[in-house]
């Protein structure tokens, strides 16, 4: 830890970008949670560190004139869990949010930084998928914007480019419905061994994503199109044995990978019939 | 003296420290700094055996701001230190023996120098074969981890040879005839793992050297009479020479009682001729400094059909890591508890210790037996499962009662356990049936074990002063480790002499100044320094009321202290003087001031020749016994297998509490760090390296993981021998937690597991195995 990168508090994107792409080796810093924590290990050495939390077009909850939920990239965790128009079928996300971590890292950390960050194990990625964000990227040259589903690419990897940064996630207009976020791990604040996010709409319409099981949340169109007309329990087995296969887990301290994968079916069931019943008590 | 007097014991007074702790003015080891300091950092192996054939340090030394570095080279061969077996150098000499040793030290004018420095330490290394299990260790052909063995000093017959470390065995009644005599016998394996301390500070030390040679040490100890000990035995120095000191101690749970960094403090102080602080990372206080034993344990019981228990077969394997360090000892006492609190005529226990190399393991709150208890209380739970009795009733048809003899022979002087068990099962409703209703999708039932341990062993002293003002300053050389230890002491100081709890100072611990006192470690402070403070006290009492008889014109036989600091003739109090009076004659005019002192050494025998035959007994003289039953209500989640603990009874006999909030602090404490032991605190080794030693990685319990409703329940047998009838606290409350926990999964889901920790992993397989059959 003998390096001691410049740290720059840019005022706004534009200046916040160019400096992102003048310094060769900077990078962007938001809530600190996990690259403070990477660079006190050593496992980093920024040659800058270019400040994302000060900038107001980066901070903050919006609803847009369609109804769609525009959630800046410097927004914490905290912040998410607590706001009342993430309701519907995308309180999955301020459900995960109030999962993350302790109360500190909550404070501290913030979605951008966290999905950029692309640790398999983070809560916000599933919830994402499941929530069908779509994420919002600039850099100096250009904007672009990224369905969540294929923002991951690989173990801590993104289709970001260097210089280029997470702005914002959008999320479509809530429905009528409910939205959870099931994590299972050994301690509360820990890593998930397992996470299932559902949103299930009044109409049926349901979307599931699954964490900690691989590189990337485990979704897909197939599982979502059998929990979206079939909520029995021979269905929701079946979407649990296609995400299943789509697992890519791994053996570490917290759990082995076949018990990753005997989870899932298991969780998503367990998740989807919570749901269910949140519904029938909330109609 | 049995009586409180002035209602100081008894009391539930904040400890003395409490402000500076919330204010955060406390100063702890990372605190500290001396003029022209400078920091500390450690080179660690990356092997976990090999030989060391050379070091160059010069680019190290070239390195600006490197002011000194150590290597083995520079301490001595023989220059050995060990509480058991005097095996371990200050830093790896000739060989290294486990991956995270320290190689090498460096002081250097800023941490960050210091730890480039040892990055450009180059080491060359002959690799050796690693032996990473206590099996692989004892097999015939398995790299020697210690060649010089037999040539090294030991404490006690450990029967040594190889890599095994000690073996000890108890017999008691006729074990062959035992198994002859029961209808039913029980038999199976368990194991369990290590666990790591995370103490909220970790290590650190800092030396001085003065111009005449002579060392200041300050260090985050639970002794610092052990600290000395172990630098001048490892540096080759008089004791004489090395002042060792205390500050604040952020907990140390057994980590802090044998040695740490401070051999390598003061060795590069020396060298520097500066003072130097060394302070471990989380991550370095995770791989080098000691852990839980991993235990592997079978147990066999023997019983009759109505459920008395008739014989009882322990045989323990450690895992004794790279050094002995307490591990015998461990070894011997949780043989010694392997009998648990029960009536069992004949008895075999018997086990060994291996040498590997991993971290040394050591002293952990429980010493050995929460890892003993989770083998034999839930192997009880299985006989009573077998016989269709109530696992509380097999318990209580067993148990031993005062008068009773622990297995080796010394009497229980005192035992509340009959009311601890009666409490919990009141409190819990176990009577209403174990099984609860649990939320939707889990399972709930409750859970119960007993356990014991002691609370003398060593030795110890006490010296109060009576200040010219009449005030009272008492000195221990007890370490608080945040536990409480100076607040009670100072209420029982206080009681004695009958004097308001602010009347009274506890002097810091410092080697120069302070009785002897072994440590604060095997739940002994209250009742060991205890004694010693009621005895010095006496010796006090007595001298004031010489003075006292003089200055009143009266026998010291017809005075007595009275509340707030007086004596006065019996019957007569407005015929009193007070202790600054009294105080004031004794410092110029008469007899000189007034101290008083007591020391004594714990000399109840652990073993009756005529009752017990014993081989390798590393503690012959430990005891006054302490109980505790819990009962645990836990719900298991049925899609992940995860158990969370819903309610928990504990109820602790500690004789007596002195101070009733720090007793019940002490029980919850212990019963969150033995949760975390049960369900899913895990030191996990890949190869040869641990693979977690971070908070990342390495969890323990939140506020969140504990229960809901604990209840800690103070039970008072009053000992005959104990302070105001005091004994422990410190440990107890951990031993049957694990046993308790495993005893309620069992109940709610219809699994044994005779693994720890029961991770939500293996209760969930264990599930479905049974489902399958
Ligand atoms: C003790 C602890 C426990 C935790 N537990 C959990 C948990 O249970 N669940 C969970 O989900 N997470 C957990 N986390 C991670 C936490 O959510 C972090 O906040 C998050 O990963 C990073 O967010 P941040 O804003 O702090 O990012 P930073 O730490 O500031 O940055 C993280 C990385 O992303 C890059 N980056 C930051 N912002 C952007 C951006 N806008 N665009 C592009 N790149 C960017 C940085 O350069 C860096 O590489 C934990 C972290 C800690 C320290």
């Amino acid at each position: 830890m003998a390096s001691n990168p410049a740290l720059f508090q840019s005022p706004t994107l534009t200046e916040a970008l160019d400096l992102l792409a003048a310094i060769p080796g900077a990078r962007p810093l938001s809530g600190g949670a996990s690259l403070v924590a990477m660079m006190n290990a050593g496992l980093v050495e920024p040659a800058a560190l270019v400040s994302l939390t000060r900038i107001p077009e980066l901070r903050g909850i919006r609803v847009t004139a369609d109804g769609g939920v525009i959630i800046g990239a410097a927004t914490r965790h905290n912040e998410i869990a607590a706001d009342p128009r993430l309701c519907g079928t995308a309180a999955v996300l301020p459900h995960a949010a109030a999962q993350i971590a302790g109360m500190a890292v909550r404070n501290m950390g913030t979605i951008g930084g966290a999905i950029a960050h692309a640790d398999p194990g983070l809560d916000f990625p599933p919830a994402l998928a499941a929530a069908g964000a779509v994420v919002e990227l600039a850099s100096a040259a250009a904007r672009r914007r990224v369905p969540i589903r294929e923002f991951f690419v690989d173990w801590y990897a993104t289709v970001l480019t260097p210089g280029e940064i997470v702005i914002a996630v959008h999320l479509p207009k809530p429905k009528p419905g409910v939205g959870l976020y099931l994590k299972h791990a050994r301690v509360s604040g820990d890593f998930a061994i397992v996470s299932v996010a559902v949103s299930l709409a009044r109409d049926g319409e349901a979307h599931v994503a699954v964490g900690g099981c691989g590189p990337v949340p485990l979704a897909s169109a197939e599982a979502d199109g059998i929990v979206s007309s079939d909520l029995s329990a021979s269905a929701l087995a079946h979407a649990g044995d296609l995400l299943t296969a789509l697992a890519n887990p791994v053996d570490d301290v917290r759990a082995t990978a076949d018990y990753r994968r005997l989870l899932i079916p298991r969780m998503l069931a367990r998740a989807l019939n919570d749901c269910m019943a949140a519904s029938r008590s909330v109609a | 003296m049995t009586q409180s007097v002035v209602g100081v014991v008894g009391l539930a007074a904040p400890q003395l420290e409490a402000a500076e702790k919330v204010d955060g003015s406390a100063r702890f080891i990372a605190d500290l700094n001396r003029p022209g300091m400078l920091y500390g950092a450690v080179l660690q192996s990356p092997h976990a055996h090999a030989r060391i054939l050379s070091y160059d340090v010069s680019r190290a030394l070239a390195i600006a701001g490197v002011r000194a570095v150590v290597t083995g080279d520079d301490v001595q061969t023989n220059w050995r230190m060990g509480a058991f077996i005097k095996d371990e150098h200050a830093l790896a000499k000739g060989k290294v023996r486990y991956v995270g040793e320290a190689v090498a030290a460096i002081a250097a004018d800023s941490e960050a120098v210091a730890r480039e420095a040892a990055a450009a330490i180059n080491v060359v290394y002959e690799e050796l074969p690693a032996a990473l299990s206590p099996h692989a260790a004892l097999k015939p052909d398995a790299a020697v981890i210690h060649e010089e063995l037999a040539n090294y000093i030991k404490v006690f017959d450990t029967g040594s040879a190889g890599n095994l470390c000690s073996r000890t065995s108890f017999r008691e009644g006729d074990i062959e005839q035992g198994w002859r005599d029961s209808d039913l016998i029980f038999e199976a394996h368990y194991l369990t793992q290590a666990q790591a301390h995370v103490s909220l500070e970790p290590c650190g030390a800092l030396a001085e050297i003065d111009a005449n040679g002579r060392i200041t040490l300050w260090s985050a100890n639970q002794s610092v009479f052990r600290v000395q000990a172990n630098v001048c035995e490892s540096l080759g120095l008089p004791m004489s020479r090395l002042r060792c000191l205390t500050p604040r101690i952020g907990a140390g749970f057994g980590n802090k009682m044998e040695p740490h960094v401070q051999p390598l403090a003061v060795l590069l102080a020396m060298k520097a001729r500066r003072p130097v602080k060394l302070v471990l990372s989380r991550e370095q206080d995770f791989e080098m400094v000691r852990a839980r034993h991993p235990f592997d344990i079978r147990v066999k019981t023997g019983v009759k059909r109505d459920g008395t228990l008739v014989a009882r077969e322990v045989e323990v394997l450690l895992d004794g890591g790279a050094f002995a360090d307490d591990s015998p000892g461990v070894l011997g006492y949780a043989l010694l508890m392997s009998c648990g609190p029960y009536r069992i005529p004949h008895a075999h226990c018997h086990g060994r210790l291996a040498y590997t190399n991993k971290m040394r393991f050591g002293a952990f709150r429980g010493f050995g037996v929460p890892q003993i208890t989770f083998a034999t209380e839930t192997q009880l739970d299985e006989i009573a499962d077998a016989l269709a009795i109530d696992p509380i009733e097999l318990r209580l048809k067993n148990l031993k009662r005062q008068g009773d003899r622990w297995l080796g022979g010394q009497p229980i002087a005192s035992c509340g356990l009959n009311e601890c068990i009666e409490r919990v099962r009141t409190a819990s409703g176990w009577n209403g049936g174990r099984h609860r209703a649990g939320s939707a999708g889990s399972r709930r039932a409750l859970g119960m074990a007993c356990s014991a341990h002691i609370s003398g062993l060593l030795s110890t002293g006490a010296i109060i002063r009576l200040l010219e003002d009449g005030s009272v300053l008492l000195n221990t050389g007890a370490v608080d480790i945040g536990q409480g230890s100076n607040t009670v002491l100072s209420q029982l100081c206080a009681e004695a002499l009958r004097v308001p709890l602010d009347r009274v100072s506890i002097a810091s611990p410092d080697t120069d100044g302070s009785p002897y006192n072994w440590g604060t470690t095997a739940s002994r402070v209250t009742y060991m320094t205890g004694i010693s403070v009621l005895g010095a006290a006496a010796e006090v009492e007595r001298k004031i009321k010489e003075h006292a008889a003089e200055i009143l014109e009266c026998s010291a036989q017809d005075l007595e202290l009275v509340p707030g600091g007086f004596v006065a003739v019996k019957g007569i109090p407005h015929r009193r003087v007070g202790f600054a009076a009294v105080s004031g004659r004794a410092h110029w005019a008469a007899g000189g001031p007034i101290i008083g002192s007591h020391s004594w050494v714990f000399d109840q025998k652990t073993v009756d020749p005529k009752r017990a035959s014993v081989v390798g007994l590393p503690f012959p003289q430990i005891g006054a016994f302490v109980f505790n039953a819990i009962v645990v209500d836990v719900e298991i989640d049925e899609t992940t297998g995860k158990s969370r603990v819903e309610r928990a009874w504990s109820a602790c006999d500690v004789g007596r509490a002195i101070n009733p909030q720090m007793v019940e602090g002490q029980i919850e404490g212990a019963f969150v760090q033995g949760l975390g032991f049960a369900l899913f605190e895990e030191m996990v080794w890949n190869g040869p390296q641990i693979a977690n030693p971070t908070l990342m990685d390495y969890k323990i319990p939140t506020f969140i993981e504990a229960p809901s409703e604990l209840y800690a329940i103070i039970v008072e047998s009053n000992d005959p021998g104990g302070p105001f009838g005091a004994k422990s606290v410190g440990e107890i409350g951990i031993n049957g937690v694990a046993a308790a926990i495993a005893n309620a999964v069992n109940a709610a889901v219809g699994v044994r597991l005779r693994r720890l920790p029961l991770t939500s992993e293996r209760v969930l397989e264990a599930m479905l195995a049974s489902e399958q059959k």
